[in-house]
């Protein structure tokens, strides 16, 4: 990481990161009325297996993503991934009494879509106005199963091949309803130098902004 | 008499959602709901809809492309974009159509100031 | 003419930039005035420094003059003294601000030095949180007195610009705030965030900045308003910990109950095996506890903030495997952000402790458990024993006893506790239980003694006891021995009756030739009688007489060697006696040894069982016959000893005066080893048949009861010397022993008193009468118990009462004399008995002073025995 982004950068892509993040966390804090708290995001450039397996090792149950690409200057793909027995508490969470168990049931998959969707797009809408570009989201899709296969899914094989990703993630947990999951980006390489060159141009305008005089 | 609200989203749960916080609003208005742009414009067809509320990130046809088909149908409805994807763009964009932004989930607080213009025109309208 | 809707004066000239900077500055201009801060705005743009607005205190304290020389010193001093004071005679000193800012000249009045400023930063420097806002569109930062202090501002409002503002964060946090603020302005909502500010005297504090971003009508960034808390100590405590947690292994964690994360320290992963990261799943550092332990995160927060239960559970590392003990410690805060209850605590490793703990309590309930089966075993013991087990308290009180109390006593067990041991003892053996039970309370390791105890059915059995103390008093158990007594007993007497037999024989030898002497002398005193030759019939009598004589003393010795029997104890001329048995020893040693005596002619008084002492002398003798097979010496000598303190413990004796009476011989001898076993009963040096070995063991009993002891000097080869001593009797004796004085007392006329003579043998009553008669008594007659009382009662109260024990008809000498004192209390009773009578003479006939005089005896003996009586 400190070969491809200095630390300030770094700095400042964690910041960006935080801030959609944030934005993500109160609109899911106003769907379903409970706090929610969130991690400090993490930030590693490794292999996109190992990415898989840093959330393997922590989790043994199986896991639903709510998955959305994303392209434009930079692409990649963002995750809401949670364990696949919080769908249930989430719906609930959500829909609160207004619905009986069948139509809750029934309603699953689809809450689960458009929580990711909420979360997802927030969060990368927000990055994106951070950076002054503009991204292309696709719909959101759901997904089961074990993290290899929810990073990889959907990809070309020559796309799931490469070598590193910049792997971000932060963990969120949600008050009173065991509800908890993480957000995960994964970019692959070129976009990561392109990115690189986004934070540096957000950087040098914050330092315009906040040089002062009038 | 009350005023007709038709909710455009793909998610059944966002519909849901939405119909919750504007039914706190506005208990008397009717709420008519669609799953899809084609579906919205064929309700509209029908005739008797007065306000809209349309979820941009759809397949086939997104937010913005039903609702500026539906400002040249018409183009006095109030429309609001209701939609997560908070970019810049977007929110210009629906601007430029005349449409509201309301972003996702939709809350009491977020829906207040559209549903109470909508209020007022369609009022006026009638009136 | 004055605004009133603006708090402070202004110059009306002013105009619209007054009313504009009415909006601007009003809210500062509010609080200054009510902080009675003397200040003044001055239009900086206009050479002449027109006013803008200025406070009471400013005009107050002779602002206005002090501005007026300002004004008349001209542009150039104004423009000099920019950032200074300016100072006219006769007016305070101006203060102006750098500047002009936006066309803003602001002057002070200082207030005073020293004091005043230093009472300000004092209470700056208190408060802990500033409030400061930024208005983008003019870059101006401004805040309260804190904001001010801490960046080094001279008072509150008095504005920052940007480069300003940065300038006094440190530089390694620098860039982090301006990206915060930079996001801040491109639409995020807001920034938290800690940085370390530089302060104007060089101090560097922690603060955590809360900042806000306030839209415009347009809904762009306008306003900046955030606050600043200073957090140095909780960074400086946070470090501290840092430290403390990875030298100490303790791993610090946060959780809100409910949350499905917690947040952790890099040591706390490492406690668990896992790999450092900030925040871990709960469900998954549950999943590494053992199962059935509790977890170290709370399903539910507690009702109020406060310290959290401190708990322990196991684990299984995420690593290896390897299972681990680990403890959990916290306390309950409230969050401020979520305003939850907030677990804040640590984790550590306590394995070692725990593990020993283990081994201590696995320990703990083996040794519990070998405890608890010793404890059957002895309760076992207590209950199926039949020796008797006792726990007394310090004063000898059951504390508890076992259940063969009521199989060998027939006492229940239930109901001795509180008992007290001496009562269920024989009354005689009271005594010794007490001395034993003292011997037990002053040190005694173990005490062992046999008492007599009581049966429930009033019979009595010997018990062994051994005792043992115990912290609250004693532990004792006492075995049977009555049967053991009784057998040994038996076997006692029937080596008595063995040695009786032998003894018998040679007696009874000895008592046809004395048969045969009085035979013969009284056949010879019929032949005189018949031939009127009077002359010799004494002589004659005098032979049947010494012959009677002896053959009394042999069968007293028989008897006496043959019966039980409780000493009698009399005073003793030891002369006399050995002297008396002479005869009978000569008899029984046979001829082939010669016997000497040698007595000392003062000999003292000794008091002691004359049969018993005859017995013991007559055994000396025997042994030493047996000892001098060939024939040889026997020397009896008698004398008086005085024992020293020395001499008297080398004999084991009080010191005191003592007879001491010694039998040697010259016989084979003993060596040491047979000397030291010669007083055990049983033991013999004899051949099969050639005698019990009771002998000695009898003469130790006799000397030791007697208050005397036994010593015995042996030579082997040359021959031993047995030596018996005998306390010296107090009363002093006359030196004519008159025991062995022949005849009868000279007759005396004269009535000397009243006998009732009660006997059923005829010709023993007929000699007694005779012999009463002549002493001069008066007597009355009767052969059985009933004549005799019938006499009694109705010939009146007697003086004496002289009955035989053994009388026919029911009513035996012991109970006709009890009766006869129902009749006449106080009358003198002499109880003449055979060997046969100890029963019914009754324990108590001491008590009761009933004399006995036993069968055979002389009649001189009886008659002194009467006058002894009826003096």
């Amino acid at each position: 990481m400190q070969i491809l982004l200095s630390e300030l950068e770094r700095d400042a892509l964690t910041e960006i990161v935080n801030i959609g993040v944030s934005r993500a966390a109160a609109s899911l804090r106003r769907l379903i009325g409970a706090e929610v708290l969130l991690s400090v995001p993490s930030a590693e450039v490794i292999s996109r297996q190992a990415a898989a397996a840093m959330i393997a090792d922590r989790e043994q149950e199986p896991l639903v993503a709510v998955r959305q690409d994303f392209a434009g200057p930079f692409s990649g793909r963002a995750l809401l991934i949670l364990p696949a027995a919080n769908g249930a508490s989430l719906v609930r969470a959500v829909l609160g009494d207004s619905v009986d168990d069948a139509e809750a049931l029934a309603l699953q998959d689809e809450t689960l879509t458009e929580t990711g969707n909420l979360v997802l797009n927030n969060c990368l809408g927000t990055m994106a106005n951070m950076l002054r570009e503009s991204l292309t989201l696709s719909l959101p899709d759901l997904d089961h199963g074990a993290p290899a296969a929810l990073f990889a899914s959907g990809m070309r094989p020559e796309e799931e091949v490469a070598g590193v990703v910049l792997f971000l993630y932060i963990n969120f947990s949600i008050r009173n309803h065991d509800i908890r999951g993480y957000i995960a980006m994964l970019m692959d390489m070129p976009s990561l130098a392109m990115l690189q060159q986004l934070i540096a141009s957000f950087i040098s305008s914050v330092m315009d902004d906040t040089a002062g005089s009038p | 008499m009350a005023p007709t609200l038709l909710i455009v989203d793909d998610s059944k749960l966002a519909r849901i959602v939405a119909a919750k916080a504007v039914a706190a609003l506005q208990p008397e208005w009717r709420r008519v709901e669609a799953g899809s742009a084609a579906e919205a414009l064929a309700r509209l067809a029908e005739g008797g809809v007065d306000v809209a509320l349309v979820d941009y990130n759809m397949p086939e046809r997104n937010g913005l492309a039903l609702a500026a088909e539906m400002r040249a149908l018409y183009p006095d409805m109030p429309v609001a974009l209701l939609t997560a994807n908070v970019q810049d763009e977007i929110i210009a964009q629906a601007r430029a159509l005349k449409l509201a932004f309301v972003p996702k989930p939709a809350t009491e607080e977020g829906l207040r100031g559209f549903l109470a213009a909508a209020a007022l025109r369609w009022r006026q309208g009638a009136a | 003419m004055e605004n009133t809707a603006l708090p402070f004066t202004t110059d009306p000239a002013t105009g619209p930039l007054a009313a504009s900077l009415g909006d601007r500055i009003g809210p500062w201009m509010a609080a200054f005035e009510a902080a009675g801060v003397a200040l003044a705005v001055l239009d900086g743009a206009k050479p002449e420094l027109p006013l803008l607005g200025c406070t009471a205190a400013f005009t107050a304290r002779g602002g206005p003059g002090a501005l007026e020389r300002l004004r008349q010193a001209g542009p150039a001093a104004a423009r000099e003294a920019q950032g200074r004071a300016f100072r006219a005679a006769d007016t305070p000193p101006l203060f102006l601000a750098p500047g002009p800012s936006e066309g803003l000249l602001l002057c002070t009045l200082p207030e005073g030095e020293g004091q005043e400023d230093r009472r300000l930063r004092a209470q700056l420097a208190l408060s802990g949180s500033a409030a400061w806002e930024w208005e983008i569109a003019t870059g101006r930062i401004a805040g309260d007195t804190q904001f001010a202090a801490w960046h080094g501002l001279p008072l509150a409002g008095a504005a920052l610009d940007p480069s300003g503002f940065f300038a006094c964060i440190h530089p390694q946090d620098r860039m982090r705030i301006r990206l915060g603020v930079g996001g801040l302005l491109r639409g995020a909502e807001l920034f938290s965030k800690e940085y370390r500010l530089l302060g104007p005297d060089g101090t560097v504090r922690w603060v955590q900045a809360r900042t806000r971003c306030w839209p415009d009508a347009q809904g762009q960034p306008a306003r900046l308003i955030g606050t600043l808390t200073d957090i140095t100590e909780q960074k400086r405590t946070e470090e501290r910990l840092r430290i403390a947690q990875s030298a100490g292994g303790i791993g610090t964690f946060e959780h809100v109950p409910g949350f499905g994360t917690a947040a952790v320290s890099g040591t706390f992963c490492a406690l668990l095996g896992l790999r450092p990261v900030a925040n871990l799943p709960v469900p998954l550092v549950n999943s590494l506890v053992a199962e059935g332990d509790p977890s170290p995160f709370d399903r539910a927060p507690p009702a109020a903030p406060g310290p959290a239960e401190t708990r322990a559970f196991r684990i299984r590392r995420a690593d290896d495997g390897t299972p681990r003990w680990l403890m959990r410690r916290g306390e309950y805060l409230r969050d401020a952000d979520t305003s939850e209850l907030r677990f804040s605590g640590v984790l550590y490793d306590v394995t070692a402790t725990q593990e020993a703990e283990a081994r201590l309590r696995t320990l703990n309930e083996a040794l519990e458990s070998r405890v608890a089966e010793r404890t059957r075993e002895l309760d076992r013991v207590w209950r199926v024993s039949r020796d008797l087990f006792f726990v007394g308290d310090a004063e000898g009180r059951c504390v508890s006893a076992n259940p063969a109390w009521q199989a060998a006593l027939g006492l229940p067990a239930a109901g001795l506790p509180g008992t007290p041991l001496g009562a269920l003892v024989q009354e005689e053996d009271r005594d010794m239980l007490e001395a034993a039970l003292a011997q037990l309370r002053h040190g005694g390791a173990d005490v062992a003694v046999e008492l007599r105890m009581r049966h429930a059915d009033g019979t009595s059995r010997a018990f062994s006891w051994a005792c043992i103390p115990d912290e609250a008093g004693f532990v004792a158990a006492g075995r049977d021995v009555t049967r053991r007594n009784e057998l040994e007993e038996r076997l006692r007497q029937s080596q008595k009756m063995e040695a009786v037999g032998q003894l018998t024989g040679g007696l009874a030898h000895d008592f046809n030739n004395l048969l045969a002497g009085i035979g013969g002398s009284l056949e010879l005193m019929q032949l005189r009688l018949a031939g009127g030759q009077v002359a010799a019939l004494p002589r004659h009598v005098e032979l049947a007489q010494g012959a009677v004589q002896r053959a009394a003393a042999l069968t007293h010795r028989l008897l006496a060697f043959a019966r039980r029997q409780t000493l009698d104890a009399q005073p003793t001329a030891v002369n006399v006696l050995v002297e008396g048995m002479l005869e009978l020893v000569q008899r029984s040693i046979g001829p082939h040894i010669r016997i000497e005596t040698r007595f000392e002619p003062a000999l003292w008084l000794t008091l002691c069982d004359q049969n018993q002492l005859e017995n013991a002398l007559l055994n000396l003798c025997l042994n030493a016959r047996d000892a001098m097979a060939g024939g040889g010496l026997l020397r009896i000598t008698t004398a008086n000893t005085a024992l020293g303190v020395a001499a008297a413990q080398a004999l084991d004796l009080p010191p005191a005066d003592y007879v001491r009476l010694t039998v040697a011989d010259t016989g084979s001898g003993m060596d040491a080893a047979t000397l030291a076993k010669v007083f055990e009963p049983f033991f013999t040096t004899k051949p099969l048949g050639g005698g019990t070995g009771l002998g000695l063991s009898m003469v130790y009993g006799f000397a030791r009861q007697s208050g005397g002891q036994v010593r015995i000097d042996s030579v082997p080869g040359e021959g031993t010397a047995v030596h018996l001593y005998l306390p010296r009797h107090g009363e002093a004796a006359p030196q004519a022993p008159p025991a062995a004085a022949a005849g009868l007392p000279p007759a005396r006329p004269g009535r000397r008193g009243t006998l009732l003579l009660v006997d059923d043998e005829p010709s023993l009553r007929a000699v007694l009468r005779e012999a009463l008669d002549y002493a001069g008594y008066t007597v009355l007659e009767a052969e059985d118990g009933a004549g005799g009382l019938a006499l009694l009662r109705s010939a009146g109260p007697v003086d004496l009462l002289l009955a035989d024990v053994g009388l026919p008809g029911g009513m035996n000498g012991r109970q006709l004399a009890d009766a006869a004192r129902q009749e006449q209390p106080g009358l003198k009773v002499l109880l003449i008995t055979g060997y046969a009578d100890a029963a019914t003479l009754g324990a108590d006939r001491a008590e009761a002073q009933m004399e006995i005089l036993a069968k055979p005896f002389r009649l001189a003996e009886f008659l002194r025995r009467v006058e002894r009586l009826l003096p």
